[in-house]
């Protein structure tokens, strides 16, 4: 039998050690994480890319909006203001006395017998209502009779257009002198009243009337 | 089949191929990835923070032209009563102004002048500005006055007569002696 031999044993052991060398397969091992993880990365990466042009396309929406959203604002501002403006003004309006209608009904009052020589009216401060104080004289047989109708009348006419009115004398009294009533001597009294009074809201609706009514009256 | 003992070299190899690859995660992580998520996480919270401005951007434009709409009769009313204001300081045109007025009712020689002038207390008229002013009329009859008392308050919505005294002339018993306190409420331009 022949004896077989093998030289190369040496050599052969040699290169199995080197294929089976751990730094080697190590190197294999990481080289072929590395090109994974390279690739995920490469993925999130184009991801990443798409994302950033999503947020340029949504901030150059934003550049187009802000300018005008930033005007509107302004406007929107400025409406505001011009309506809060408009419904206090419009308030003042409505809350203003007219005098005209209150001086017609005053005239509507005055008998022939009866002179009104003076008339202080006020808008109190505050809560807006009236105060006037009126002088006159009165001639009649019996002048604070006449006084006293007139006081009563104008109670009346007055209680039709405003809230709680109330006219009172501040001083009634008879004088000495003798006036001419139509060509006739007859007794006077001076007298002075207070009237208070809270306006109605909208009695200037009936301004252009009253103007008539003072000119007819007249 | 015998496992192979590792010898003292290999073990040395195993152990440097194990920091390795400890090093690549730890740097893929830290350096690559961990950077590029927290950018990526950025630009979508970025997107989603433009997109609900621009969305409550364009809500907010569709109101105000709502508002536009609404305000339509309110700005016109405004732009109305702005108009009442005449250009220049009010002691300038202001009594020119009522003598004429005065003068187109038949009553003569009214002279007005400024006694006071304050702001508002309301915010909303910050623009405004509160005249108050004495109007001697020292001539007129009772049915003259009650005519121009009554175009005065139709004609003038931001002019009111605060006090109002009429004294009869004792030499001329047809005429009046009037004295109005007028509040103006006038734009400051």
């Amino acid at each position: 039998m022949a004896l077989q031999l093998n030289l190369l044993h040496e050599e052969i052991s040699e290169k199995r050690q080197r294929k089976r060398d751990p730094l080697k397969l190590g190197i294999i091992a990481l080289s072929s994480f590395g090109l994974l993880l390279f690739l995920y990365y490469g993925w999130n990466a184009y991801q990443t890319i798409q994302i950033r042009s999503q947020l340029n396309a949504a901030q150059s929406e934003w550049q187009k909006v802000e300018p005008k959203v930033t005007a509107a604002q302004k406007r929107a501002a400025e409406l505001h203001q011009i309506i809060d403006s408009t419904k206090v003004l419009d308030s003042l309006i409505d809350q203003r006395f007219y005098w005209a209608p209150f001086l017609s009904q005053v005239a509507q009052c005055v008998a022939p017998n009866l002179q009104v020589t003076g008339l202080d009216g006020n808008v109190v401060e505050g809560d807006g209502s009236i105060a006037v104080t009126l002088e006159g004289l009165a001639a009649a047989r019996e002048p604070r009779s006449a006084a006293e109708d007139f006081r009563q009348l104008l109670s009346e006419q007055l209680e039709k257009n405003y809230h709680e009115v109330k006219v009172t004398f501040r001083n009634l009294e008879d004088l000495d002198t003798l006036v001419s009533l139509s060509g006739v001597p007859t007794p006077s009294a001076r007298f002075v009243l207070n009237v208070t009074l809270d306006p109605k809201p909208g009695d200037g609706v009936r301004k252009d009337e009253a103007a008539q009514g003072i000119a007819k009256t007249k | 089949m015998k496992p192979k003992k590792l010898n003292k070299d290999q073990i040395q190899k195993i152990f440097l191929s194990v920091l390795g690859f400890i090093g690549l995660i730890y740097c893929y992580f830290t350096f690559f990835l961990g950077p590029l998520d927290k950018s990526r996480n950025s630009m979508t919270a970025s997107i989603v923070d433009v997109q609900t401005k621009t969305a409550s951007s364009k809500t907010e434009m569709k109101k105000t032209a709502a508002l536009e709409m609404q305000a339509k009769e309110a700005t016109g009313r405004y732009e109305a009563l702005k108009a009442t204001t005449a250009p220049g300081a009010p002691i300038a045109w202001f009594p020119p102004k009522m003598r004429a007025f005065f003068g187109d009712q038949g009553i003569d020689k009214v002279t007005a002048r400024l006694e006071s002038s304050a702001d508002f207390k309301q915010p909303e008229l910050a623009d405004w500005i509160k005249d108050n002013w004495a109007i001697e009329l020292p001539q007129s009859g009772y049915a003259s006055l009650g005519k121009a008392v009554a175009q005065l308050e139709n004609t003038e919505p931001l002019l009111a007569i605060t006090h109002l005294v009429i004294h009869a002339v004792p030499e001329e018993p047809q005429f009046q002696q009037v004295s109005l306190m007028a509040q103006t409420a006038l734009f400051k331009k």
